[in-house]
């Protein structure tokens, strides 16, 4: 049957408060690290201090032994080879954290120390070939691969009347998940496992867990006994889509101890292991006509997957727009923790690639960068228009045109811009303005999503899904949806999350939850309340066709006569109405659904910096986000998501980068003190704009909200200062050394 | 964390009875900010701790501070950095004290750090942090930032094996205002100019300070009221962060010429630097931007300094800031304000 969305909408597109807000506030929602069992045991690991090893030996007699240990388990043996600092060896679970962790200090580990590197420009110098084998080799740097063709590019450098010459990077920067990773592990005597995990993928947990210990043990242990609870979670980033080593471990140690474990990192092990976003540094050359149109763009770039096997590190180059281009682009990897998926991977680094050198190149046109990016945007795909005209390559022209009108007008753009460097400043503070675009895709998953709906006979109402709330407040849309179909309030749902038994769903990554549940709860929603006519219409004396929701009531119209919602459910007498509703893509793609969900946003953002040119300090005063977003289903969580995505660009730019020291092989800030994230006298003022279009159908933006931010800062420093700072994060020894190259003209 | 036995004494001779002669088997606590990290990152590890969380002696845990006859303020080792921040007395005598004393850390640090701690704290390099480095200051043989990461160490750097940056904002400021500190032993009290309490450490048989094992900071006197005095630190991070340089200045002023010049930076050094340069270059001017910036640009062609590969551009944040700090205390506009 086909789906839509309501026509008229009493709830979706309005701002919705997160149900959870005061079980969050005030402490009653209990995460992963609250879960305290009967019997609870605390596991720790211990890790490789070398940012390359062989173990020689293990002794672990003593820890064994140790006080309040109650199970060890050994998670690498002698001989084994170690790729990082930070790599798991050994685990200890006893009956306080602080037996354990003085057990795991007699563990005794001899160690031979290998050659590493872990920075990118030493292995560009010398290749020790100390990375873990891939495809038979042990290279450090090797060949990657890029999306996008390689086209002839010779041309359009030819024709160009200039040609910019720059280079631009970003480092490898950490997730920091304010919840670090980790959970508890409890095994049952029916041999089944439950575990309270901190994770973006519920069932994906549940199911790997199943699979690891089926496959190890030889056990019959179907994914159906074992469960996965996430009911509240502090961040993933993409950094948390399995068990991880942790969960494998904590599960194992609380199988031979016969208690429940918990093992959460620590946060210099969070920092250090559970997940990096890879650098990326590129050497571009790009030229366009007097015009402002982009005739060439070759790019060189490099970055770091760490011991990942990932061939690349970037996303589509050049980014959004499509000039004529040629790449080359390398991995190299390093003796650091493997890259994880981070908030739209690779985007952030191929729009800083791409963002930053139009700016240049418009400077020598002596152009407004703003009036570059409307020469080259993406044109309207006409076989898109025909075919699928609410699609993202049918709009996206037209989108990107009027964001940026949009992004204009919020920042006022033509009153603020000025020739680079020309700006008029009082003494050595200087002001700039700089945009930068994005794209992302934000569709429904491929995999079912299922969402199943239950009404009591006393008015209630629960709704219930194995999907996740990472902090996004789904909930909050699952409530939200139900509410607008069922006449309720979302407050008078009782949404049930986060729990692998309530059905299929899928990992929350690609910003795919929202358009992939939201869907699934409008027809789970459509279907039980279909459902409630059949059962009750009979005791209404009107027929299941007749009757119809207004706020709070069930009305027939026909015969004008209506019940409250509570007196129409307590008709269901003995019974229940329950009813799953289920959405994937190709749900989506059906020609009869079309308008439901959706894929592909665009978006514009754009940054105001002061720079003391004095110091070199910089500060981000605000930043205005338009984000193409189709149909907005809870505007708060939306604008949210982007202010929380803001935020995150916001530290990119001038903060965050992981410190590799190049003698130990550590890293010098696994911390929140050297590894610096900005508190609110950091933050600029964020002004967000949802360029909504609510007949393209519900797509995710969690992703795309963070893609531009450090590259719309970045060309706001180069506008406020007249040189370029080509590496982020932009600290002031970075700004100094810019301005100091450009030799104090200003 | 090693396990340690815990003594809560109830008055200063106790707590200093309980002090061993060398450092390493016991540490006192005071606001716990820097020892429960030492401890959980085995930095230090102490079979004895003592905390001073029960002293209640007026000397120890009160600001005193007397604005007739002859002018001077005591604050007690004791007194948390919030109160310090927050006193009127203070903030309108030693403005250069309270503002360095509020923007340490964030407000939890504030409430929880002391006078004490914040002079006796440990130095925050990430090679002395980290359990597996071993630098000199942890019986090693070599310091690994003067060759490795060392964006944010010292750039006073001539004759210093380990190249840390005293990590204490409020021991220029003190300096500046010519403070002197009061330390009780087992055999008595003694006091000395505050400056005099530093050193910059070569060994793990030293400290950032000279204080003895078995001694305590008591409290810091300040005379000096009527000293126009202000801190500047260039600061990354607006919220939550270390300066990476500070400037504190204290003169006179008649008419509008300064006296009495001090200037006292940190974060450039093992120490707490008393840039004697940079006092002279402003003695007995007149206060403008202009002598500002040749006060500024001495302290930064001050002997001793000789930067390490990644923090040269601290030269140049050290004229800034003294410069800043300067022209704050002297009451000009702050053009650096947005």
């Amino acid at each position: 049957m086909a789906t839509s969305w309501p026509k008229n909408r009493r709830l979706i597109g309005t701002k919705v408060q997160r149900l959870d807000g005061p079980a969050k506030a005030t402490g009653t929602a209990k995460y992963s690290y609250d879960i305290n069992r009967p019997g609870l045991l605390h596991g720790v690991i211990l890790r490789c201090p070398h940012a390359h090893a062989k173990i020689k030996s293990i002794d672990p007699a003593a820890a064994e032994k140790a006080p309040g240990v109650k199970a060890v388990y050994a998670i690498r043996k002698a001989g084994d080879e170690l790729y990082y600092a930070g790599e798991e060896v050994f685990a200890v679970a006893a009956d306080t954290e602080e037996h354990a962790r003085d057990a795991l200090r007699t563990v005794k580990v001899e160690y031979e120390v290998l050659p590493f590197l872990v920075k990118e420009e030493d292995a560009l110098k010398e290749d020790k070939e100390t990375a873990p084998p891939l495809q038979n080799s042990r290279k450090n740097v090797r060949a990657g691969a890029g999306g996008g063709q390689t086209q002839n590019v010779d041309d359009g450098f030819q024709k160009a009347d200039a040609t910019h010459n720059g280079t631009y990077g970003v480092p490898v920067i950490c997730h920091q998940c304010l919840e670090s990773h980790g959970l508890v592990a409890e095994w049952d005597k029916d041999g089944g496992l439950t575990v309270w995990a901190s994770t973006q993928a519920v069932t994906g947990t549940a199911q790997a867990l199943a699979g690891y210990f089926a496959g190890k043990y030889k056990i019959d242990l179907p994914a159906t006994k074992v469960k996965c609870i996430t009911h509240y979670m502090g961040g993933g980033f993409g950094s948390k889509f399995g068990p991880d080593v942790q969960g494998q471990v904590a599960a194992e140690l609380a199988r031979s101890a016969g208690a429940p474990v918990k093992i959460m990192l620590d946060r210099a092990d969070e920092v250090v292991t559970a997940g990096n976003r890879p650098s990326a540094f590129g050497t571009v050359k790009i030229a366009g006509t007097k015009d402002g149109k982009i005739t060439a763009y070759e790019i060189d770039c490099h970055g770091s997957p760490g011991v990942g096997g990932a061939a690349s590190t970037v996303g589509p180059l050049p980014y959004v727009y499509p000039f004529q281009s040629r790449r080359k682009i390398t991995a190299v990897r390093l003796n650091t923790a493997a890259q994880r998926a981070m908030r739209a991977p690779g985007h952030p680094q191929s729009c800083y690639l791409t963002d930053c050198a139009i700016d240049d190149l418009a400077a020598k046109l002596e152009l407004d960068p703003l009036q570059v990016r409307l020469m080259n945007l993406p044109l309207t795909d006409p076989e898109a228009l025909k075919n699928a005209p609410l699609s993202f390559n049918a709009l996206k022209h037209t989108i990107y045109t009027k964001e940026i009108e949009i992004a204009a007008d919020l920042s006022k753009w033509k009153e603020k811009w000025h020739p680079p460097g020309k700006g008029n400043g009082n003494g050595p503070l200087k002001r700039g303005i700089g945009m930068a675009l994005h794209t992302w895709g934000g569709s429904a998953q491929g995999a079912p999503n299922d969402c199943t709906v239950l009404i009591s006979a006393d008015g209630s109402v629960t709704a219930q899904s194995s999907t996740q709330d990472l902090g996004t407040a789904q909930r909050t849309v699952t409530g939200l949806v139900v509410a607008e179909i069922l006449g309720l309030e979302p407050g008078q749902i009782t949404v049930q999350i986060g729990e692998s038994q309530y059905g299929r769903s899928t990992g929350s990554g690609g910003s795919t939850t929202c358009p992939s549940q939201a869907p699934a709860a409008l027809r789970a929603a459509t279907a039980a309340k279909a459902e409630l006519f059949k059962a009750i219409a009979e005791k209404l004396e009107s027929k299941p066709e007749d009757l119809d929701i207004e706020p709070g009531k069930v009305v027939n119209k026909s015969a004008n006569k209506s019940w409250s919602w509570k007196e129409a459910c307590a008709k269901l007498g003995m019974n229940q109405v329950k009813a799953t509703g289920t959405w994937t893509a190709g749900e989506a793609n059906q020609k009869e659904n079309e308008g439901v969900s959706n894929v592909g946003v665009g978006g514009v953002q754009v940054a105001e910096v002061v720079v003391d040119t004095e110091t070199g300090v910089v500060r981000c005063t605000q930043v205005v986000g338009v984000q193409d977003v189709g149909l907005v289903v809870n505007k708060q969580g939306c604008e949210s998501q982007m202010a929380g995505g803001i935020i995150m660009g916001v530290n990119y730019a001038l903060f965050e980068e992981r410190i590799m020291d190049r003698v130990t092989g550590r890293q010098c800030n696994p911390d929140m003190e050297f590894y610096k994230l900005g508190g609110m006298e950091d933050m600029p003022k964020i002004i967000v704009h949802m360029h909504d279009m609510p007949e393209r159908g519900v797509i995710g933006i969690g992703e795309p909200a963070t893609i531009s931010t450090h590259a719309a800062i970045g060309n706001a420093i180069f506008n406020a200062i007249g040189v370029r700072v080509p590496h982020t994060p932009f600290t002031p020894d970075r700004v100094l050394a810019a301005l100091a190259a450009k030799g104090g003209k200003s | 964390m090693k396990n340690f036995t815990y003594y809560r004494p109830q008055s200063l001779e106790a707590a200093v009875g309980l002090l061993d002669a060398k450092w390493g088997t016991t540490e006192l606590l005071a606001g716990g900010t820097d020892l429960l990290d030492l401890q959980k990152e085995y930095i230090a590890q102490p079979d004895k701790v003592v905390s001073l969380g029960a002293i209640q002696e007026p000397r120890f845990k009160t600001i005193h501070v007397q604005e007739q006859t002859k002018p001077y303020a005591i604050i007690g080792a004791g007194v948390s950095l919030a109160e310090i921040a927050a006193h009127p007395g203070l903030k309108k005598n030693y403005p250069a004290l309270t503002t360095a004393a509020g923007d340490v850390g964030g407000p939890q640090i504030r409430n929880m750090g002391t006078l004490g701690g914040n002079l006796c704290q440990r130095n925050r390099c990430w090679y002395f942090r980290d359990e597996h480095v071993p630098c000199l200051l942890k019986g090693g043989d070599k310091c690994y930032a003067l060759d490795g990461e060392n964006r944010y160490h010292a750039i006073f750097t001539k004759g210093h094996p380990c190249v840390i940056v005293h990590p204490s904002t409020l021991a220029p400021a003190l300096i500046a205002v010519g403070a002197e500190v009061e330390v009780q032993g087992a055999k008595g009290k003694r006091a000395m100019a505050l400056e005099k309490l530093f050193q910059a450490p070569r060994s793990a048989a030293d400290r950032e300070h000279v204080v003895a094992p078995n001694e305590l900071v008591l409290s810091v006197w300040i005379g000096g009221q009527g000293l126009k005095n202000a801190s500047y630190e260039v600061r990354h991070k607006q919220a939550y962060d270390w300066p990476l340089v500070q400037a504190a200045v204290a003169f006179t002023l008649q008419g509008n010429r300064a006296g009495s010049v001090k200037v006292v930076l940190g974060h450039v050094a093992p120490t707490p630097i008393v840039a004697d340069a940079a006092a002279k270059a402003l003695e007995g001017k007149e206060v403008t931007e202009a002598t500002a910036t040749a006060a500024g640009e001495a302290a930064a062609a001050m002997d001793g300094i000789k930067p390490l590969a990644q923090n040269a551009y601290k030269v140049k944040l050290v004229s800034v800031a003294v410069k800043r700090a300067i022209l704050t205390a002297a009451g000009q506009k702050k053009y650096w304000e947005v």
